[in-house]
C-alpha cells in the first residue's frame, strides 16, 4: 500500500504533522473535558433530584437564590391535579471549615428526610435528626470528610454542628459539592433571628406530568432541565465551551488541511509520473485520504492517551473542574478525524486537478 | 506489422496570435522490435509527440493507432488504463518513487490494476535479474546511482510487457559510458522482447544506436533514415 509505505518511510514528516493532529485533538479533549467538568459542577445535584418538575417563586426569574415560597405556595402546588407527589427544597450556600484555615462552599440543600427529594446515601445513612447532615462525595474527596465527622455550619452569627450521617453521590449544585440537611435546620440556617415568616422552601420538587407552564400569581412550574439551564451562568458557559471546541475543530481542520495541501503541492511532480504510468485518479486519492485517516487516527489516539495522562496525574486532585468521559473521548477524536478528512478535501481535489503531462515537463 | 501509427497528427497549443503549433501533419509507423530515434532541437515537438503517443495528450488532428486501435477516440478512463497496461514509460532523470525500494517501484504498476501479485513479484525479479539490479533492489530510489535509477526505469516501463515504450531523453543525466550503458540495456530489452519504440534524444552518439532515426524540425519530419 503506497500510502502507509510513505508514512512509514517518512516518520519525520508525517511524525510532524501527527504530533500537530495529536495537539489539536488533546485541546479539543481538554476543552470538551472542561464543557463536561463545568456542566456537571453547574448542578448535577439538581438534574440528579427524582423529579420532573421544579416550582420556582414567581418573581425569581428561575434563580434557585432568588426563589422563596411561602406554605401556602407550597401547599397550592402540592395540591395541582398533574402532581403525583411534590416536595420543598431549600438551598443556601455556607461556607465551611473543614481543618485549620481550610475552609470551601458547600451548597446546603434543605430536604424533608424521608421525601423523595432526599438523596440515595452510598455509605453510613439517611438523616435522622436536624443535627445531622449528608455530605456529597465530591465534597470529601476536597475535604476527605467521614461519616461521623462535624461539620460546623453558620447559623446567623454563630455556627452549629452537624453529624454527617452518611455520604451521597450526586454531585455539585452551583458549582459547590451539595450536603443535605433537614428542610427545618435549612430554614434555621438561612433565616436565624428574622423577625419576619420564614419561607417554607427555595423551590418545590415534583413528580409528575405536563406540569411545565403551570403557574399562579406567586409560583411557576418548568422542567427540572429547563431549572438546570436557567442556573446563573450555565448556559453562556455552555455556549462559550462550544464555541471553543468548535473553533477547535475549525482551526484543526484548517491546520491538517493547510499541512496535507503543502505536501501535495510537494508532490505534485511525483503524482503526475504515476498518473503517467497509469495510476488512476481515484487510486491516488483514495491514497492521500488514507494518510489523513493514518495520521489523524494516530493522532486522535496519541491525544487520548495524553488525556489519560493528564486526568491520572493533573487533574487527580480534583480541583480543576474537567471530567473526560470514554463518550465525550470518542466524541472528540471523531470529531477531529472528521474535520481533518474534511480539511484535506483540498488536497484531494488537488490530486485528481493533476494533468499527467506534467510528467513530462518536470524534466 | 507497425504496432505505433501516427498518420497526420497536429497538436497545437493556444489560440489566435498566441497558437503555437508544436506538431504539424506527423506521420510515422514504428514496428515490432524497432528502436526509433526521434531527434532534434528543443521546441521542436520531440516531447509532445512522445505525449502524444502516450495518451497523455490528444491530437489537434490526425488519428494514432497502437496495435490498430485509435487512442485518440478514448476516454479519461480509457486512456488511463492505456497507460497502464500498454505502453511503458521511461522518463528523463529520476522519476522513481523516491521513498520506495527499486524493487517496490518495480512492484507498483501493481497496485494501479487488477493481477496476478506472484506473477509480478515474479516479473520484477526477472527484470531486476536482466537488468544487473539485484544487488540494489532493496536500495531507496534516492540511494541509487543516476544509471541504476534509468535501468530501474526501464525495468518499470516493462512491468506490463506493453508493446510500446516511450523513452524520453533517458540518458540527458548520465555521462556517456553510463548513458550507453542504459541505452545499449534498453535497445537489448526492445530486441529480446519484441517491442516498438520511440526513444527522444538530442544527443547524437545516442541516436545512432538505434534501428532507425527520425529527425524532426518545428514539428514536423525532416529526415527518416534505417541505421542498421
Amino acid at each position: 500500500m503506497l500510502a502507509l509505505t510513505e508514512v512509514r518511510r517518512r516518520k519525520l514528516q508525517f511524525g510532524f504533522v501527527t504530533g500537530v493532529v495529536a495537539l489539536i485533538a488533546y485541546l479539543i479533549i481538554m476543552v470538551t473535558g472542561l464543557g463536561l467538568g463545568l456542566y456537571e459542577a453547574a448542578g448535577t445535584a439538581l438534574l440528579n433530584l427524582n423529579g420532573d418538575h421544579l416550582a420556582y417563586a414567581a418573581n425569581s426569574n428561575l434563580s434557585v437564590i432568588r426563589s422563596r415560597l411561602s406554605d401556602e405556595d407550597v401547599a397550592e402546588v402540592r395540591s395541582l391535579p398533574g402532581a403525583e407527589a411534590a416536595t420543598p427544597i431549600g438551598y443556601v450556600a455556607a461556607v465551611i471549615e473543614f481543618g485549620p484555615d481550610e475552609s470551601d462552599t458547600a451548597a446546603i440543600i434543605g430536604v424533608i428526610p424521608g421525601s423523595f427529594a432526599e438523596p440515595e446515601v452510598v455509605e453510613g445513612r439517611p438523616i435522622e435528626s436536624p443535627t445531622e447532615i449528608l455530605v456529597d462525595r465530591a465534597w470529601v474527596r476536597v475535604a476527605g470528610t467521614r461519616v461521623g465527622d462535624t461539620l460546623a455550619l453558620p447559623v446567623g452569627f454563630e455556627t452549629r454542628d452537624f453529624t454527617v450521617a452518611g455520604i451521597v453521590d450526586r454531585g455539585y449544585f452551583f458549582f459547590q459539592p451539595g450536603m443535605y440537611v433537614d428542610l427545618a435546620s435549612w430554614q434555621d440556617l438561612v433565616f436565624q433571628g428574622e423577625a419576619m415568616q420564614k419561607p417554607a422552601a427555595s423551590l418545590v420538587l415534583l413528580q409528575g406530568r405536563d406540569l411545565a407552564g403551570t403557574r399562579s400569581e406567586n409560583w411557576r412550574i418548568v422542567t427540572k432541565e429547563d431549572g438546570f439551564n436557567n442556573i446563573e451562568g450555565v448556559q453562556a458557559q455552555q455556549s462559550t465551551v462550544d464555541a471553543l471546541r468548535y473553533m477547535g475543530l475549525l482551526i484543526g481542520a484548517m491546520v491538517i488541511g493547510v499541512f496535507f495541501y503543502v505536501i501535495t503541492l510537494q508532490k505534485v511532480s511525483l503524482l503526475g509520473i504515476l498518473k503517467a504510468i497509469g495510476a488512476p485518479g481515484p487510486y491516488l486519492v483514495t491514497q492521500g485520504l488514507l494518510q489523513v485517516l493514518v495520521v489523524c487516527i494516530v493522532g486522535a489516539a496519541v491525544a487520548v492517551g495524553l488525556a489519560l495522562l493528564t486526568e491520572a496525574t493533573v487533574l487527580a486532585s480534583d480541583t480543576i473542574p474537567i471530567n473526560f468521559t470514554s463518550g465525550a473521548m470518542a466524541t472528540s477524536s471523531i470529531s477531529v478525524v472528521i474535520a481533518g478528512v474534511v480539511g484535506s478535501l483540498l488536497s484531494a481535489r488537488q490530486v485528481a486537478s493533476i494533468d499527467p503531462i506534467i510528467a513530462m515537463q518536470q524534466q | 506489422m507497425a504496432i505505433l501509427q501516427l498518420r497526420g497528427v497536429s497538436k497545437s497549443f493556444g489560440q489566435g496570435a498566441r497558437r503555437v503549433d508544436a506538431v504539424r501533419d506527423f506521420s510515422l509507423e514504428v514496428d515490432r522490435g524497432e528502436v526509433v530515434a526521434l531527434e532534434g532541437p528543443s521546441g521542436s515537438g520531440k516531447t509532445t509527440l512522445l505525449a502524444l503517443a502516450g495518451a497523455l495528450l490528444t491530437p489537434t488532428a490526425g488519428e494514432i493507432r497502437v496495435d490498430g486501435d485509435d487512442i485518440t477516440k478514448y476516454g479519461a478512463r480509457a486512456r488511463t488504463r492505456y497507460r497502464r497496461d500498454r505502453v511503458g514509460f521511461v522518463f528523463q532523470g529520476s522519476n522513481m518513487v523516491p521513498f520506495l525500494t527499486a524493487r517496490e517501484n518495480l512492484l507498483l504498476v501493481g497496485e494501479f490494476g487488477a493481477g496476478d501479485r506472484a506473477a509480478l513479484r515474479r516479473r520484477a525479479d526477472e527484470l531486476l535479474d536482466q537488468l544487473d539490479l539485484i544487488p540494489v533492489r532493496d536500495q531507496v530510489a534516492t540511494s541509487l546511482s543516476g544509471g541504476e535509477r534509468q535501468r530501474v526505469a526501464i525495468a518499470r516501463a516493462l512491468m506490463r510487457d506493453p508493446s510500446l515504450l516511450l523513452v524520453d531523453e533517458p540518458t540527458a543525466s548520465l555521462n556517456f559510458e553510463l548513458g550507453t550503458r542504459v541505452v545499449d540495456a534498453l535497445l537489448s530489452e526492445v530486441h529480446l522482447r519484441d517491442k516498438a519504440c520511440i526513444m527522444v534524444t538530442h544527443d547524437d552518439r545516442m541516436a545512432q544506436r538505434a534501428d532507425r532515426l527520425v529527425e524532426i524540425r518545428d514539428g514536423s519530419v525532416l529526415s527518416d533514415r534505417p541505421l542498421r
